[in-house]
């Protein structure tokens, strides 16, 4: 039995998965204030009267970081940046930082030295501003991590007691503002995580519940919730992911799909191509700042069922905002949620109220009722088509960098539209049609989150980047380097040993059962030609266990 | 317009061709872009607010036709790797006439600007001529007169002076290491256009060695001033990188700032990358700086690990023969109206040139003979009449007439008459026309005797 928890926005759903079947869900409202006693009421009504012994894993789907960020509730951090040549610092909107001289160039080589004395200084300012956290981040330094080690080391002298994150270990990938962003977020996110992970863990135990226990990250993943300390910020926006793949486990493989989920003021987009979800190009944003965090490429529109519907010069016009409830659950303005009940398409709410509020609408309309009611499902429904569109669209404009890749990009459309959430019924044929697309709203839709956090299987990203001119390989999140000695190595040498690491890394990570399932997502090699000959080989290899669902998961 | 009065981002198309080289250890590789690949993406300068990064598309065979005469049509001279570079300018210039950016960047190789109007191959690492293609496409989607191409590669730009140079409308500014001492070995004061177009291309050779104060020297004393004159409505850049002081190809002393500050002032409303081969030592630099510059963002944290400001100091005798080719630039662009006169007095209804035209990368030889229609009531009609050996190969001949923009209607029948007469004769290869004025190309193939049309 799989057990799945995602805390939402206004409910905390909870869900048992025995094989391909849903044996129970269970529902508690979401108490911001204390997540971790929302997910436990969850867990303690959902496993009432089950035998927790037959329990095999425990998923969950938590807005822990999310909140703390969005409400400020995390750690002050010094920012130490060693940004070498090339933009100024100030251009970043990383917000205050210490500045540190030394550089180290794109292909790893140290342009300009530390300077001790300067790092001395940095820790006393540190020290004044009374902060114990401290991020490190150079540029280039995932091609060799020496000043973040080194610069690390001092601080941490001078600085006893005090944690410090360095930002080779946080991403291997380029982007340095990304990079020291997803560090500074890490280092502010990672004693309270720390601390919930192990309130979760003992109370747990205290339940005699003795199954592994995973978090769901933004790429809809799974990973140990006490290996999830190193990286707590990957677990932002498991919201979408387990939606995702909650989808993913209800409907048909290999589609292409667009997820419609549609709350009460917004309506989350994501897209499902040829069976696997599209991972947005970049990292995720967070808050105001860019991360490197892995996320599903989620578009927030700002419409849903109580969307206020105004009427201004004789244009309708739903959202942005919300004003209240719907009127027909006694709110005071016109929503969506009031025309569904007119056109009979919903039993949400009161329909003589409902009826109200589209004769305010019809009024300044100068129609009747039902006239309005099909105008503002309308709007709604030709905002959701537009931004799905749009979303295809951007994907096909993703900018590329060979040949091969701008030739064989086709356009691609649709085949279902997929409703969750709960205004997804009424609406989501509605889309479909409009995309020329089959309508699914899957049986268990309202708990579909629970769903995909319970059987989501791991996710694991490694970047291999090899230099056979310097004789060097490095893994940057694993702060691993070590020698080359082959200079004509190839691009399958490097996947091979690409793999090899990635096996570790999954052991190291008690996630070695998937390490086979892994696959190369990027793979270049560049002859380094210094004069008129060959001098050496460039080799990068990402390998990744992309998103996927548990093989005990036999798909609805 | 100058971009300097606009507001809005800086679009950036950045098209490495990881997977197209003219060979595996020629400059013009996979590899070039590599490191400015590494540099811009982990200055995360994409992610800026005041930049927006587009994808590149494929050119249409159109929009090459437009430009150059294809022997023996445009399929045979391009690849995708041509099409993809040449429309990544055609994105930015979308972008910008919509209003979308203010300004643009196409960091895009293979680079063109040694690529002439006819075309029988690869020269100077160019087949195809990326910055002509959009001043073309600008002026004939977006109805632009009058237009500045200002080409700051080490090299010559003897391919775009050679396409706009009967076009008094273009105005072609390119300074360069002096053609003595470097390919294409061209590009003297004297080469100042065709005569009805006398003064609107301008060379200024300047000496090896010359460095930041030397290209300075020249955009404020002679190009910023003509610039103001001639009032284009746009100004484009043929940004070369290889002015840069460890370019492996130039011997000039150009800095990374230097460059960005030639872009600052220079304020081009578009860039085209050009060459540029110190593929680690200077790109990742020149690259970021100059995207800084447009932007409006600082780049005086750009510089080169081995850099020293003041490294570089140009000797009293190098400052006085910039400042004495600057002020004979000068002279010219001052006497322009006094020169085209001039010279149509002397002349009778048409111009006649004979060149040759050597294709170093394709190792090709080629033989024109050119023929302007000094027309009273337009630009006048032309025909190239062109022959090409590669090596000891086999010969391609053709021969090519175009219809300028606003063409009289003599010049017109006159053009197509020329075209007509050509057809089905065996002594020529192909039979090609330009109607500009219609935006229709013509490809006839006098062996096979058919014809074909963009």
């Amino acid at each position: 039995m799989l057990i799945g928890i995602d805390v939402g926005g206004t409910t905390t759903d909870a869900v048992v998965v025995d094989g391909n079947a849903v044996v129970k869900t269970a529902y508690v409202p979401t108490d911001h204030d204390n997540l971790l006693n929302c997910m436990l009421m969850a867990l303690d009504e959902l496993v009432r009267g089950i035998d927790t012994k037959k329990i095999e894993r425990v998923v969950l789907s938590t807005t822990l970081i999310t909140n703390m960020i969005a409400e400020g509730k995390t750690d002050p951090v010094a920012l130490v940046l060693i940004p070498g040549p090339g933009t100024n610092p100030k251009d970043y909107a990383l917000g205050e930082s210490i500045v540190l001289d030394g550089a180290i160039d794109f292909r790893g080589k140290e342009i300009d030295a530390l300077r001790e004395p300067q790092i001395k200084e940095a820790a006393s300012k540190i020290r004044a501003q009374g902060k114990s956290r401290v991020a490190v981040v150079g540029k280039f330094c995932q091609r060799n991590h020496s000043h973040e080690l080194k610069a690390g080391e001092i601080l941490a002298s001078a600085l006893p007691g005090s944690r410090i994150e360095l930002g080779h270990r946080v991403s291997g990938q380029l982007n340095f503002p990304r990079r020291a962003a997803t560090t500074l977020l890490t280092a502010a996110t990672k004693d309270r995580y720390a601390q919930f992970a192990a309130d979760m863990a003992r109370a747990l135990k205290e339940r005699r519940i003795s199954a592994p226990v995973y978090i769901l990250k933004a790429d809809g993943g799974t990973l140990p919730l006490d290996k999830s300390v190193e990286m707590p910020v990957e677990t932002i926006f498991s919201g979408p992911a387990a939606s995702i793949m909650g989808v993913m486990a209800l409907t048909e493989p290999s589609q292409t799909s667009v997820v419609v989920d549609i709350g009460g003021t917004t309506t989350d987009l994501a897209l499902i191509l040829s069976g696997k979800p599209l991972l947005s190009a970049k990292g995720a944003r967070v808050g105001s700042l860019l991360t490197h965090v892995r996320a599903f490429a989620v578009k927030s529109v700002a419409i849903g069922g109580d969307s206020a519907v105004t009427v201004n010069g004789g244009s309708l016009a739903v959202g942005p905002h919300r004003d209240g409830s719907p009127l027909c659950m006694g709110g005071r303005g016109p929503t969506p949620t009031d025309a569904l009940r007119v056109l009979g398409m919903s039993k949400i709410g009161d329909a003589v109220l409902a009826e109200r509020a589209m004769q305010m609408v019809a009024d300044m309309l100068g129609c009747n009722s039902k006239q309005a009611a099909q105008k503002v499902v309308d709007a709604v429904v030709d905002k959701i088509v537009l931004e799905v569109n749009e979303m295809f669209q951007e994907w096909e404009q993703e900018p590329a960098y060979r040949i091969w890749e701008i030739m064989s990009k086709e356009a691609i459309s649709a085949q279902n539209v997929v409703g969750v959430g709960g205004g997804a019924p009424p609406l989501v044929p509605l889309v479909a049609a409009r995309l020329g697309a089959t309508a699914v709203v899957p049986k268990y839709a309202p708990v579909a989150n629970a769903i995909g956090a319970a059987v989501a299987r791991p996710t694991l990203t490694l970047n291999l980047h090899i230099d056979t001119e310097k004789g060097e390989y490095n893994v940057a999140e694993e702060g691993i380097s070590g020698r080359v000695t082959d200079r004509k190595m190839t691009p399958d040498d490097a996947e091979r040993m690409a793999r090899r690491l990635l096996a570790e890394r999954a052991a190291r990570l008690g996630i070695s059962e998937y390490a086979s399932e892994a696959e190369v997502t990027y793979s270049e090699v560049f002859n380094m030609i210094r004069g008129w000959s060959t001098a050496g080989r460039l080799l990068d290899v990402r390998m990744e266990i992309p998103a996927g669902l548990l093989a005990s998961w036999g798909r609805c | 317009m100058s971009s300097k009065n606009k507001s809005g981002k800086t679009g950036l198309i950045f098209f490495p061709a990881f997977d197209w080289a003219i060979s595996p250890t020629h400059p013009e590789r996979e590899e070039r872009l590599l490191y400015t690949r590494d540099q811009i993406f982990e200055e995360g300068l994409m992610d800026l607010p005041s930049i927006e990064e587009y994808k590149p598309r494929l050119a249409e065979k159109k929009d090459i036709a437009r430009v150059h005469f294809c022997v023996p049509d445009v399929e045979s001279q391009v690849t995708e790797a041509h099409l993809i570079a040449a429309g990544s300018t055609l994105t930015l210039a979308d972008a910008l006439e919509k209003g979308e950016i203010r300004n643009g960047f196409a960091l895009v190789r293979p680079p063109g600007h040694h690529s002439m109007r006819v075309v029988h191959g690869n020269r100077g690492f160019c087949n195809i001529n990326n910055m002509a293609i959009m001043v073309e496409y600008l002026r004939t989607k977006y109805g632009h007169k009058k237009i500045a191409v200002i080409d700051t590669d080490v090299h010559h730009g003897d391919g775009t002076q050679e396409i706009f140079w009967h076009d008094p409308d273009v105005l072609c500014i390119s300074f360069h290491q002096d053609g003595h001492t470097l390919y294409p070995g061209s590009g003297f004061v004297n080469e100042m256009g065709g005569p009805q177009a006398l003064a609107r291309t301008l060379n200024i050779p300047l000496p090896p060695g010359t460095t930041d104060e030397g290209i300075h020297y020249v955009l404020d004393n002679l190009i910023m001033p003509v610039l103001d004159e001639f009032k284009p409505d746009l100004i484009l850049n043929s940004a070369g990188q290889d002015n840069h002081y460890t370019d492996p190809l130039a011997n000039m002393r150009v800095s990374a700032n230097g460059y960005a500050r030639l872009n600052e002032k220079l304020a081009p409303d578009l860039c085209v990358l050009e060459g540029g081969y110190a593929v680690e030592t200077a790109l990742p630099y020149v690259n970021t700086g100059i995207i800084q510059a447009m932007a409006g963002l600082d780049y005086s944290h750009v510089r080169e690990p081995d850099f020293v400001p003041g490294r570089f100091v140009q000797s009293e005798e190098m400052k006085r023969e910039i400042a004495h080719t600057v002020s004979q630039v000068q002279k010219i662009w001052e006497q322009r109206d006094d020169l085209v006169e001039e010279a149509l007095e002397g002349l009778g209804d048409f111009y006649r040139r004979k060149r040759r035209v050597f294709y170093d990368t394709d190792m090709i030889n080629e033989n024109q003979e050119e023929v302007v229609r000094l027309c009273p009531d337009c630009a006048g009609y032309m025909t190239i009449n062109t022959s090409a050996q590669r090596g000891y190969g086999i010969l391609n001949s053709a021969f090519c007439v175009t219809i300028p923009r606003g063409a009289c209607s003599s010049c017109r029948d006159d053009a197509k008459e020329e075209y007509a007469e050509h057809l089905d004769d065996r002594r020529i290869g192909y039979v090609l026309m330009q109607d500009k004025d219609k935006d229709k190309f013509k490809f006839y193939n006098n062996m096979t005797r058919t014809e074909k049309g963009y």
